[in-house]
C-alpha cells in the first residue's frame, strides 16, 4: 500500500504555489516511479484535495487528488501505470479502457473518486509473473498492432469481450470491439486474435 | 527453415518488442517523467484571419500557478524572424506574430506549474483583432485580393524555391507545369474525351497518440524529446530558430504511436524551443485531441482534368489542373505540388500530357505531409477518368487500363523511365482476388452490385541521405545507429533483419537505437515510404562493411586470404579453419566487450524537372506501384455502401518482412476506406467544426470489409536492399477511386467528390432518375 500525505489546501498565492511545485518536485525523487508523467496532466494547484483509496492490479493506494480527477489520470500521473493510454480524454477512442470489477470501462470517463472499492485492472495486471494472459499471447501470434498506441486498450477491452460471452463469431467480435479505435488499422488482426484467444478460453 | 533464417530478409520474425506492446510498456514521449516542468497550454486565434491590436494577458498572469504568459511579439523581441520556419518557406511563427491567419492558431503561450492551471489561464487571456478579409476557400484565394500572406518567403533549405522570395499579391506559393506534346491540341483532336471537376477534401491523420515535446537547457544546449519522424529536420531548424550550432541542439524521440505524416517538420517543437530557451526551464507542450485536428492537414485539392482517346481507344492527352489548398502555412506544400502534380496523368502511355499543379495558401488549418503525399488526390481524378472513359468506349474497365498501363522501361509523361513498378501485376491480382472474371449477381431490388478496379504511382522522394553506424559487440550482438523513427511500421525489425541478412547472425541480437541528434547520424526523414530503401541501403552498407571487417580479421588469425573466408550463422570459416565471432573479437582486441564500428551512407540521386516543362530523366529514385480491387454492394434507398471484398496490391521490390508489409497494405487500405467514405474536415468560415472524434469519422473495425486480402507483389529493384522497396503509402494510392469506380459500376453513378457519404450517393441516384 502506497500512502502520501495530504496537501494544505486550496488558496495559494503564486509564491506557494511555486513552494509547493518545488516539493513535489522533490517528491517526485523520491517517490520515483509513482509521480511519472507527473505533475503533467493532473492539478497542483487550486481545489481541495481529497484522499482516494484505489484498488489497482491488487494493490491498494491511497493517493490526494481534486475529486475532478478521472481514473485515467490518475492512474497514469499519480500511480505511474502509463500503459493505459489517454488518445481523446473524452471516451471516443477507447485507448484508455480498464476493468472495473470485471467489466471495461474508458477510464477519461470515470472519476478516481467513484472508484473507490472497485478492483481495477489495467494492462499491467494482466500478466501473472512472466506469463502473459492468453489475449496479449494471441495479439503477438496475430500480429494484432503496429504502433501499439491503442493495444492496451484493445486488450482490455478484448478480455472483457470474452468474458461477456461476446466473441462468439467475427460479426460478434467486430460489433462488441466497435469501441476501440486502431489508426493503423490492424483491425483484421485484432479480430483473428480475439476469436483465437475466445476458442482457446473454450478449448 | 532455421530459426535464424527466418530473422533474415524474407522472414516473418515477429516484430520488435511485441511482449512491449501487448503489455503497454512502450513508453511513448507523453508518458516520460518530467520532473518539475512549466507545463504549456495555448490560447489560440478566434478569427480566420486578422490583425492583432493587442493581447490581454494580465488576468491569466494573476492566476495562481501560472509561471507566464508568452506572445509571438516577446517571441519576435528576441529571435526576429528567425520565429518564423517551416521546411519549404519560412512562414509560419511558432507564435502567431502581428497577424493571425487560421481559425485555432496559437497566439499565446501559458506556462503554468500543471496542464490544467494553463488551459485554464489561456481562458483567462483576450485578444483584440482588426478583421481581415478571409480567404476561406481555393475559389477565394485564386479570384480574390486579399492575401494570407503580404509576400513569399521561400526557406533556404531548397535553393529551387530562391526565385520565389518577396513575390507579392498572391495566394499561390508555388507553381509545377508539365508540358509533354501539345496535350490541348490532342485533346481537341482526338476521338472521345472525359472530364470532371474532382474534389479531395481536407482531412486529419489521428494516430492515436497525442504529440507531445518536452524541451529543456542542459549546458547551453538546447535539449528535447519529441514526438517526431523528423528528428535531423527538427535539430536543423531548432538550430536556426536559437541561432545555435547544430551540436548544441539535441533531438531524441521515443517510438511513436502512430504519425501518418501528422508528427513531422515543425509541429509543437519551435514553440517548445523557443519558450524553454528564453524562459531557461523545461517545459512539456501537449495537445488535446481537439487541438492536434488544428496541427496538421491533409491538402483538399480540386483536379479539373480530362483524358483522351484517339478513335483507336489509344491515349493521347491528359490535362489537369490541380490546386492544392495548404492552408494558412505552406508546410511542405509546394513539394507536395510538384511531386504528385507530375503524376497527374496516372500511370498510363499517354503521348501528349498537360499539368498545372498550384499550392494555394487560405486562411485554415495548415496542411502538410500525410500518407501518400498529395498523391491519393490526382490518383482520384485519373483513376476516375480512365474508369469513364472505357465505360464511354464500350470497353472492359480492366482491360482498358491493362492495355495502357506503363511496363518496365517505359517513360512516363513526365520523362522519367520505369523500373520495378508492376502496375499490370499489381492489376492483374486484384482483378482474380476480386473474381473480376467470375459472373456478379448485381442484385434486382434495393441492393445493387459492383466491382471496380484502381491503379496507383507515387515517386519516392528524391534526392534524399540515409546513414547508419553499426557497432558489433563482441558478445556477437550488435548496436545499429540510425535515426529513422519506428511509429508501428516495423522499421525496427526490418533494419535488423537487413544487417543480419548480410553478417548472417540472429536479428533478434540487433538493437535499434532510438533516435538521438547526439548519437544517431543525419538521415533526411521518416516518411514517404523512402526508408526501406534509402536507410534500407546504408544499413546494407554499414553491414557489408562490417562483414568485410571481421573477414579481414579472421584471414589474419588464420593466415590465408581474404576471398577463402566465408562468414556462417557460426562465425568466420576456411577450410578447415573455424572461429567464432565472440572468440575473434575477443582474441583482436584481448577484451571482452569490445565493440567493433562501421559507418556507412547512402544517398539518392536525381536530375532536377526542367522549369518549363516539368520534366526529368530522373525525377525519382524510384516508383511505388499499387492496384486495388473492390466489390461493393449499394443500398440504394440509403445510399450506404457495403464493401465486401477488397485487394489492395503493391510493389515492394523484395519483402523484407512479408508479415510487416500485409500489415501496412492493409492498414492503408482501410484508411482508404474512411477517405472514400466518410473522413473529411469540415470548416465553416474558417472554423473547423468537426475536430472531436465523435463528429469526424474514422474507420472503426465495424468498417471492415467482409474480405480484405492484402497481395504482395515483387518486382526487384536492381539497387534496393535485397531489391526491396518501401510500402506505407502504396496501399491507399487507389482505393478511394475503386470504391467509386465499383460504385458506378453498381448503380451508373458517377461521383467526382470525395467523401462518397449516402447523401451524395442517394442524391446522385435521384438526379439519374
Amino acid at each position: 500500500m502506497t500512502d502520501e500525505p495530504a496537501p494544505e489546501s486550496s488558496a495559494h498565492t503564486r509564491r506557494t504555489v511555486l513552494k509547493s511545485t518545488a516539493a513535489a518536485a522533490a517528491g517526485t525523487v523520491v517517490a520515483s516511479h509513482h509521480t511519472s508523467v507527473a505533475s503533467a496532466e493532473t492539478a497542483h494547484t487550486g481545489g481541495a484535495r481529497t484522499r482516494v483509496t484505489l484498488s489497482v492490479n491488487g494493490e491498494r493506494h491511497r493517493i490526494a487528488i481534486e475529486p475532478r480527477v478521472t481514473l485515467l489520470d490518475a492512474l497514469r500521473d499519480r500511480l505511474g501505470l502509463t500503459g493505459t493510454k489517454k488518445g481523446c480524454d473524452r471516451g471516443e477512442c477507447g485507448a484508455c479502457t480498464v476493468l472495473a470489477d470485471g467489466e471495461r470501462i474508458k477510464s477519461c470517463l470515470t472519476l478516481a473518486v467513484m472508484r473507490q472499492g472497485a478492483e481495477i485492472t489495467t494492462v499491467e495486471g494482466l500478466t501473472r509473473g512472466d506469463d502473459l494472459h492468453p489475449v496479449q499471447e494471441a495479439f503477438i501470434r496475430h500480429d494484432a498492432f503496429q504502433c501499439g498506441a491503442c493495444t492496451p486498450g484493445q486488450i482490455m477491452s478484448a478480455v472483457a469481450c470474452i468474458d461477456e460471452g461476446h466473441a462468439g463469431s467475427e460479426a460478434e467480435i467486430r460489433e462488441w470491439m466497435s469501441g476501440n479505435l486502431c489508426r493503423c488499422a490492424a483491425y483484421q488482426n485484432i479480430v483473428a486474435a480475439v476469436a483465437d484467444a475466445a476458442e482457446e478460453g473454450r478449448r | 527453415m532455421r530459426e535464424i533464417e527466418q530473422s533474415w530478409v524474407g522472414g516473418s520474425r515477429p516484430r520488435f518488442d511485441t511482449a512491449g506492446r501487448v503489455r503497454g510498456m512502450i513508453a511513448h514521449v507523453g508518458d516520460q517523467a518530467v520532473g518539475a516542468a512549466a507545463h504549456v497550454a495555448v490560447h489560440r486565434a478566434t478569427q480566420p484571419h486578422a490583425r492583432i491590436e493587442a493581447v490581454h494577458v494580465d488576468e491569466a498572469l494573476a492566476m495562481p500557478g501560472v509561471y507566464g504568459v508568452v506572445t509571438g511579439a516577446d517571441l519576435y523581441k528576441q529571435l526576429g524572424d528567425r520565429l518564423l520556419t517551416g521546411p519549404a518557406f519560412a512562414d509560419q511563427p511558432a507564435l502567431a506574430h502581428e497577424k493571425v491567419r487560421y481559425v485555432g492558431e496559437p497566439v499565446a503561450a501559458v506556462l503554468a506549474a500543471d496542464l490544467a492551471t494553463a488551459r485554464a489561464a489561456t481562458d483567462a487571456i483576450w485578444v483584440d483583432y482588426e478583421d481581415l478579409p478571409p480567404v476561406y476557400d481555393l475559389a477565394d484565394a485564386l479570384a480574390g485580393t486579399a492575401y494570407v500572406h503580404d509576400e513569399l518567403r521561400p526557406s533556404s533549405v531548397f535553393g529551387d524555391l530562391k526565385h520565389l522570395r518577396g513575390v507579392r499579391d498572391t495566394n499561390v506559393n508555388y507553381t509545377y507545369n508539365l508540358r509533354t506534346g501539345d496535350a490541348e491540341a490532342a485533346r481537341d483532336a482526338g476521338a472521345h474525351t472525359v472530364t470532371g471537376e474532382f474534389w479531395a477534401p481536407p482531412t486529419h491523420h489521428v494516430p492515436i497518440e497525442l504529440p507531445c515535446t518536452i524541451a529543456w537547457v542542459d549546458s547551453g544546449r538546447l535539449e528535447m524529446l519529441t514526438t517526431t519522424q523528423t528528428p535531423s529536420y527538427v535539430r536543423q531548424t531548432i538550430a536556426d530558430l536559437l541561432d545555435l550550432p547544430l551540436s548544441r541542439v539535441r533531438v531524441t524521440t521515443r517510438p511513436l504511436g502512430g504519425s501518418f505524416g501528422a508528427k513531422m517538420y515543425d509541429r509543437l517543437e519551435p514553440l517548445a524551443a523557443a519558450l524553454a530557451w528564453t524562459a531557461g526551464r523545461r517545459v512539456r507542450v501537449t495537445a488535446t485531441r481537439e487541438e492536434a485536428f488544428l496541427l496538421t492537414t491533409r491538402h483538399g485539392a480540386a483536379v479539373s482534368s480530362s483524358l483522351t482517346a484517339d478513335a483507336e481507344g489509344n491515349l493521347v492527352s491528359s490535362v489537369a489542373d490541380v490546386r492544392y489548398d495548404t492552408g494558412a502555412y505552406a508546410d511542405v506544400g509546394p513539394r507536395i505540388t510538384a511531386k504528385s502534380g507530375m503524376v497527374a496523368p496516372g500511370p498510363y502511355r499517354i503521348a501528349n500530357a498537360r499539368v498545372l499543379s498550384r499550392c494555394v495558401y487560405t486562411n485554415k488549418p495548415s496542411a502538410g505531409p500525410f500518407r501518400g503525399f498529395g498523391v491519393p488526390q490526382v490518383t482520384w481524378s485519373h483513376e476516375s477518368l480512365i474508369d469513364e472513359l472505357a465505360h464511354e468506349l464500350g470497353e472492359d474497365p480492366y482491360a482498358f487500363r491493362r492495355r495502357h498501363l506503363l511496363r518496365e522501361g517505359d517513360e512516363a509523361p513526365m520523362g522519367t523511365r520505369m523500373h520495378s513498378a508492376d502496375f499490370v501485376g499489381c492489376l492483374d491480382a486484384v482483378a482474380n482476388a476480386i473474381g473480376w472474371f467470375d459472373p456478379l449477381d448485381r442484385g434486382t431490388g434495393r441492393i445493387r452490385r459492383g466491382r471496380g478496379v484502381a491503379v496507383g504511382v507515387k515517386a519516392v522522394l528524391t534526392p534524399t541521405i540515409a546513414n547508419a553506424v553499426l557497432q558489433l559487440n563482441q558478445d556477437n550482438s550488435a548496436t545499429l545507429l540510425i535515426s529513422t523513427v519506428d511509429m508501428g511500421q516495423g522499421s525496427d525489425t526490418i533494419m535488423a533483419q537487413i544487417a543480419a541478412d548480410v553478417l548472417r547472425m540472429d536479428s533478434r541480437r540487433i538493437h535499434v537505437v532510438r533516435a538521438d541528434t547526439d548519437a544517431t547520424p543525419y538521415d533526411t526523414i521518416t516518411a514517404g515510404s523512402r526508408s526501406t530503401y534509402h536507410t534500407g541501403n546504408a544499413v546494407r552498407r554499414v553491414a557489408e562493411a562490417m562483414r568485410d571487417k571481421l573477414i579481414g580479421l579472421a584471414a589474419e588469425r588464420f593466415g590465408v586470404p581474404a576471398e577463402e573466408v566465408s562468414l556462417t550463422p557460426d562465425g568466420p570459416r576456411a577450410g578447415s579453419h573455424e572461429v567464432t565471432v565472440a572468440e575473434l573479437v575477443h582474441g583482436h582486441f584481448g577484451a571482452r566487450g569490445a565493440t567493433l564500428t562501421t559507418e556507412a551512407n547512402y544517398t539518392s540521386s536525381w536530375t532536377p524537372y526542367d522549369k518549363e516543362t516539368g520534366r526529368s530523366d530522373k525525377v525519382t529514385e524510384h516508383w511505388f506501384a499499387g492496384a486495388v480491387g473492390a466489390r461493393i454492394a449499394v443500398d440504394t434507398a440509403t445510399g450506404r455502401v457495403r464493401i465486401e471484398h477488397l485487394a489492395v496490391a503493391g510493389d515492394v521490390g523484395r519483402a523484407i518482412n512479408p508479415t510487416l508489409v500485409e500489415q501496412q497494405l492493409s492498414g492503408a487500405a482501410i484508411m482508404g476506406i474512411g477517405h472514400a467514405l466518410f473522413d473529411q474536415l469540415v470548416l465553416d468560415q474558417g472554423q473547423l467544426i468537426n475536430g472531436t472524434l465523435l463528429d469526424y469519422q474514422l474507420p472503426s473495425i465495424r468498417d471492415l470489409p467482409d474480405q480484405l486480402t492484402p497481395i504482395v507483389v515483387e518486382s526487384p529493384h536492381d539497387d534496393g536492399p535485397f531489391g526491396a522497396k518501401g510500402v506505407g503509402e502504396t496501399g491507399i494510392l487507389g482505393v478511394a477511386p475503386a470504391i467509386a469506380n465499383a460504385v458506378r459500376d453498381a448503380v451508373g453513378v458517377r461521383l467526382t467528390r470525395l467523401p462518397l457519404t449516402p447523401e451524395s450517393i442517394t442524391m446522385a441516384l435521384e438526379e439519374n432518375q
